[in-house]
């Protein structure tokens, strides 16, 4: 019984974590049709400010708002000063499915080095703010801490706001109508460029809170996000792209049976197992699960 | 697109090449023999990566699975059955290729990015999985190995010669076959396939089978690929097909220029170069650790931004449009 408590609860603070990351891959690209690799970069950037933060004034949470913030900032100068550019050179031809990709791959190899340039490549760890001994059930330590509970409190606090900010504010109208509808959202008077600029820095803020949450368990190296990006594209696409909450839907789902199938059958079904579920969800849907009836015309 | 070489030409012209090869080969030393192999070897992977994505329009983030797949099938061939290092060579082609048919049946249903997010979930997975599976070797892996040079080329025939030889051989022979393959109907296919599905349907070609055949000789060409690189580090193990590498010869593959295969010795020559490259500018201006080891990245990226910004269809469509004006 503790096993299956512990599967549970460890799902839902793993999948809330891919889930901030799948966040950030749908809202790029909903807002500009790019998959953004760079994103594990961004991500990793933004956690080595918010650990240098730590370093320098010893607290965790100012280092979590700085964290935030200045991902949000990277997030709006790469797609300002970086993908615009790109797209509007490269317009025609089939390469345009292919450039971007290859874009910000090379942004993330690029990002990588930069961190290996200034903070060097040894392992650097950011201490939990709160405690991580497992917390006991039925006189049995189980693998969930108080850090766990709140890595599943900010994740959820993250979803409200961006609920509020997508269904209630004007912002949130003129992002879902960018995304639905690029054409359309322009002749309505909506600034389409600066709204995409917009969702990229969201993007951004909910990458660096994935990695201000993520990165205390595990160590802070160049590379330490990579994985993770990988398990937000596969949770976005499980999820269909287009849609918020499919994003986190997704991210869910691979939580449960990354964490179940490691649990109950094999140790080593960790990667397998992700491959699995969105070979079985594509063939079923082709384009995800919640993909927008309809896509936007191109 | 370019006029294009009759299929007799090309055969010539292959052959010079290899001729040209073969008389280089006895010029130079075992390094430079060695870092040839390897330019041939990935070679033969972009040119995988340039039918795939270039060809038929399909991105695929996993090509390093499929060398894997490709890589393990020889090994096992050779090591485990006991036969003849071609016969390896040839099952790393034919294995992954029957894993990419039956990838590609799975492929072909899907677009653009979720293609690219199957790909890479199965980057990251199918490594892990040798580890599964005893016979396969877990983290060690298993031993590649071709065996001496036949005694009869004389003493002074180095291993590294042999490497050489094998690889440019079995990279040429490859690559003359992808060159006649596109130029004939399955070329024209393909490239209608690649600028407008849609069209391509109505005038009656098969996308999804078209797709499926794709994948399937594309991952051919990959395991082969995959089988040349472990003999040249000698034994096959999960960590020899790391994501960056799929990614490395993605970039490969856009320096070549994606709708060319006439550059695949070009992108070849990058990848091996790069490091080579940014290893002499360490060595003069130094550097601290992190600077060392995160540079040749660091050249590999900016390179391929590069590329997408200024040579977007590759560097032989930059020359033809200033020969134009």
């Amino acid at each position: 019984m503790t096993e299956f408590i512990t599967a549970v609860l460890t799902s839902l603070s793993s999948g809330a974590i891919y889930a901030l990351m799948a966040l950030a891959i749908v809202l790029v690209w909903r807002s500009t049709r790019v998959i953004n690799f760079a994103q594990a970069g961004q991500a990793v950037l933004t956690t080595y400010i918010g650990y240098t933060v730590i370093q320098r004034t010893g607290s965790y949470w100012l280092a979590l708002v700085v964290a935030v913030i200045s991902g949000a900032i990277i997030g709006a100068v790469i797609d300002r000063f970086f993908m615009r550019p790109i797209f509007k050179r490269v317009k025609s031809g089939p390469i345009v499915m292919i450039a971007p990709v290859v874009a910000t791959l090379g942004l993330l190899g690029i990002i990588q080095a930069i961190i290996g340039f200034i903070w060097g490549l040894t392992n650097q760890s950011i201490e939990a703010p709160v405690s991580t001994g497992g917390y006991k059930v039925m006189g049995k330590v189980i693998a969930f801490s108080s850090y766990n509970l709140l890595v599943l409190v900010a994740v959820a606090i993250a979803m409200l706001l961006l609920t509020i900010l997508f269904q209630r504010t004007n912002i949130g109208l003129a992002l879902r109508a960018s995304a639905y509808s690029p054409e359309i959202a322009r002749l309505s008077g909506i600034k389409v460029d600066a709204v995409r600029t917009l969702g990229w820095a969201i993007a951004g803020a909910s990458g660096g809170l994935a990695g201000m949450l993520y990165i205390p368990g595990y160590f802070l190296y160049p590379n330490a996000m990579d994985l993770l990006l990988v398990f937000g594209f596969v949770a976005a696409v499980i999820g269909g792209l287009e849609s918020l909450f499919g994003a986190v839907a997704g991210a869910m789902i691979l939580g449960f049976a990354i964490n179940f199938s490691t649990t109950y059958i094999s140790q080593k079904l960790f990667f397998p197992t992700a491959f699995i579920v969105l070979v079985l969800v594509l063939l079923i849907k082709p384009s995800g699960l919640f993909a927008a009836k309809k896509s936007r015309g191109a | 697109m370019s006029k294009q070489v009759s299929s007799k030409k090309r055969t010539l012209l292959f052959v010079a090449f290899g001729w040209v090869l073969l008389i280089l080969g006895d010029r130079v030393g075992d390094l430079e023999l060695y870092q040839g192999s390897f330019v041939a070897t990935y070679a033969l992977a972009i040119t995988s990566i340039i039918l795939l994505t270039g060809y038929s329009g399909q991105l695929s983030l996993g090509q390093s699975a499929l060398m894997a797949v490709g890589a393990y099938a020889g090994a096992l061939t050779i090591f485990n059955a006991g036969l003849h290092p071609v016969i390896g060579l040839f099952m790393a082609a034919l294995v992954a290729g029957v894993f990419g048919l039956i990838l590609g049946l799975i492929a072909a249903r899907l677009s653009g990015p979720y293609l690219a997010g199957t790909t890479l979930a199965l980057a990251i997975s199918l490594p892990t999985l040798a580890n599964q599976f005893p016979i396969l070797g877990a983290e060690e892996g298993i031993v590649f190995d071709v065996g001496l040079p036949p005694a009869r080329f004389g003493e002074d025939f180095s291993q590294y010669k042999w490497f050489f030889w094998i690889s440019a051989l079995a990279s040429l022979i490859m690559v003359w076959f992808i060159a006649n393959l596109l130029s004939t109907k399955y070329g024209r296919t393909f490239r209608a396939l690649r600028d407008n599905p849609i069209a391509a349907e109505l005038s009656g070609i098969n996308v999804g089978r078209l797709k499926v055949t794709a994948f399937a000789i594309s991952s051919g060409v990959a395991g082969l690929s995959g089988g040349l690189l472990v003999m040249l580090i000698s034994g096959v193990s999960p960590s020899a097909f790391p994501l960056s590498l799929s990614f490395a010869l993605l970039g490969g593959a856009v320096v070549t220029g994606l709708y060319n295969l006439k550059g695949v010795i070009l992108g070849g020559l990058v990848l091996v170069a790069i490091p080579e490259i940014a290893d002499s500018l360490v060595s003069r201006i130094g550097g601290s650790e992190g600077f060392i080891t995160t540079l040749p990245g660091f050249l590999v990226s900016a390179l391929l931004i590069l590329a997408v910004v200024f040579t977007p269809n590759g560097p032989g469509h930059l020359i033809k449009r200033h020969h134009k004006k």
